[in-house]
């Protein structure tokens, strides 16, 4: 094979072109229980061609330094999305009663203080989205939120507790810790030798 | 952490005066609340802008930043120098990953930004387009530009973009051993044998320059940022940062024996700025304007990344093409 070095070997120009058809992959919405007594909640984007690898990235990107004890991921483009609200308007009271009962499940997930980053609220047994919100604020009616959003439960890739050992290693990789790095002896003798 | 968080172009202040002005004064009243903007509210399109672009930026810098370190990682001195060294560059790919994703959240993708990257309309970080070329360059990065990175980002997460405050909260969060790490590999050199602190010396002289470039150029050279700062766009001025760096680092470097390049580098006690030499602002311009000595091999080593992987974005294409804004 040949180096991909370029100290070894000197980068030639690469026959590049600015791509006629985008081909970026698709964005997935990454929540993380940092520990059992904790809800989920929202910690980013990552980008990936499916639900598996979305959740191997999200694993790398948003656990790699810290332990949690749950990982969701789930397609942004799955994700219902209400408006946005401020003040004192409750998101919730945008929605009708119009609660139709059914057997499809949805996970809610809202933000109860601009800034912040969206909580997970209840899952809930509705026929569709909207019937969802309202039978939620049913069940939470001290709920006060400015966002909410939905996604139905089974297009949600959530880790399962035995595979929580993906953290185990951790303790072992204390070099990605400040507290690795004293050097105030070393410094010390240096400044008394001088 | 790597971003100078400098707008290198600027703006055209002009289209304000299509913006519907009871939105506008809504808009600069949440933000003088000290409330974030988020994705979904409204916004005038001059920040939407400099945002993407100032964020944009931001992430470029971190993955072309990751190249003159990670040059080093197959010849770091000894197993605990490299187990570091690549858990740090894997940290900043991972910083430019959330970076791009909160640009995004503004409605440019990902791909038109690295696009714009490649063709060289969209800028980085103006201290990478200098080689690395001993490990103590690696070391002066590792320490003195994430110490420089770290002054402008603690800044601009107390600023009113949401997504990309946030962004950078995780982000300084990682980033505590980053400065530790370089100091910790810098006093080593330093109080080493003759050889070491010859080397630690050189890519001193080497870096001063360009560590003085990267908080941008003066303020009476830049057209006004008042809005930006009205905005919260930008949190201090490029010579307040770098006052800021001066006064914590310039004390840490001279502790250790080494010699900073600059004969007249030295802080006015009375008004508290520091006093330096001109560090040649027509460098500046004219390597953050493609003529450095490594501009080309740097956009060439992301050619070669998307070039290659062409074929599994090819090989996955099924629906990936239909464009979606993350959510937050």
């Amino acid at each position: 094979m040949e180096s991909l070095d370029p100290r070894i070997k000197p980068l030639n120009e690469v026959n590049y072109s600015e791509k006629d058809i985008p081909d970026q992959l698709k964005p997935y919405e990454v929540f993380i229980q940092l520990n059992k007594s904790k809800p989920f909640t929202h910690v980013g984007v990552v980008h990936a061609a499916d639900l598996d690898l979305a959740f191997l990235f999200a694993k790398e990107q948003y656990s790699r330094r810290l332990t949690c004890s749950g990982i969701w991921v789930m397609e942004t483009a799955d994700m219902y999305v209400s408006e946005l609200t401020d003040g004192d308007k409750n998101v919730f009271d945008l929605f009708t009663k119009d609660q139709k009962e059914g057997n499809t499940s949805f996970h809610l997930f809202i933000l109860n203080k601009r800034g912040k980053q969206q909580v997970f609220l209840d899952e809930i047994q509705a026929k569709d989205v909207v019937s969802a919100i309202s039978l939620a604020y049913q069940k939470h009616p001290e709920v006060m939120a400015y966002h909410v959003w939905v996604c139905e439960s089974n297009k949600i890739l959530k880790m399962e507790d035995e595979v929580a050992d993906i953290w185990n290693t951790l303790n072992e990789k204390g070099f990605r810790d400040a507290s690795a790095y004293r050097a105030g002896d070393k410094l010390k003798n240096f400044l008394a030798k001088k | 952490m790597y971003g100078g968080g400098t707008i290198f172009e600027q703006p055209k202040q002009d289209n304000l005066t299509n913006e519907d002005p009871v939105l506008l004064a809504a808009f600069e009243a949440r933000i003088e609340r000290g409330e974030k903007i988020e994705p979904q509210d409204w916004m005038p399109q001059l920040y939407r802008k400099q945002l993407i672009r100032m964020i944009e930026q931001h992430a470029h810098s971190e993955i072309i930043g990751a190249l003159p370190e990670g040059t080093w990682i197959t010849r770091a001195p000894g197993f605990k120098r490299k187990m570091a060294l690549i858990a740090k560059v894997q940290d900043e790919v991972g910083h430019a990953q959330m970076l791009y994703s909160a640009a995004e959240t503004l409605g440019k993708s990902r791909e038109q930004m690295i696009n714009d990257l490649i063709s060289g309309k969209s800028k980085y970080s103006n201290i990478f387009n200098y080689p690395a070329f001993t490990w103590a360059d690696s070391c002066f990065i590792s320490w003195l530009v994430d110490a420089g990175a770290i002054v402008n980002q603690l800044a601009n997460a107390r600023g009113s973009y949401g997504p990309y405050c946030r962004a950078l909260d995780r982000i300084c969060a990682e980033e505590s051993f980053h400065l530790k790490y370089g100091h910790h590999c810098v006093i080593y050199l330093a109080t080493g044998t003759t050889i070491q602190r010859e080397m630690m010396q050189a890519a001193v002289d080497r870096w001063w320059k360009p560590m003085m470039h990267f908080f941008g150029p003066p303020d009476k050279m830049s057209v006004h940022t008042e809005l930006l700062m009205k905005w919260k766009v930008k949190m201090a001025t490029n010579d307040d940062m770098r006052n800021q760096f001066l006064d914590m680092y310039v004390p840490k470097i001279r502790e250790l024996g080494l010699v900073i390049p600059d004969p007249i580098l030295d802080k006015d006690e009375k008004t508290g700025k520091w006093i330096f030499s001109d560090p040649d602002w027509d460098e500046f311009f004219r390597v953050i304007n493609g003529d450095g000595p490594c501009n080309k091999e740097r956009l060439e080593v992301r050619k070669i990344a998307e070039e290659r992987g062409a074929w599994v974005r090819r090989a996955l294409s099924g629906n990936i093409f239909k464009p979606v804004t993350p959510l937050a």
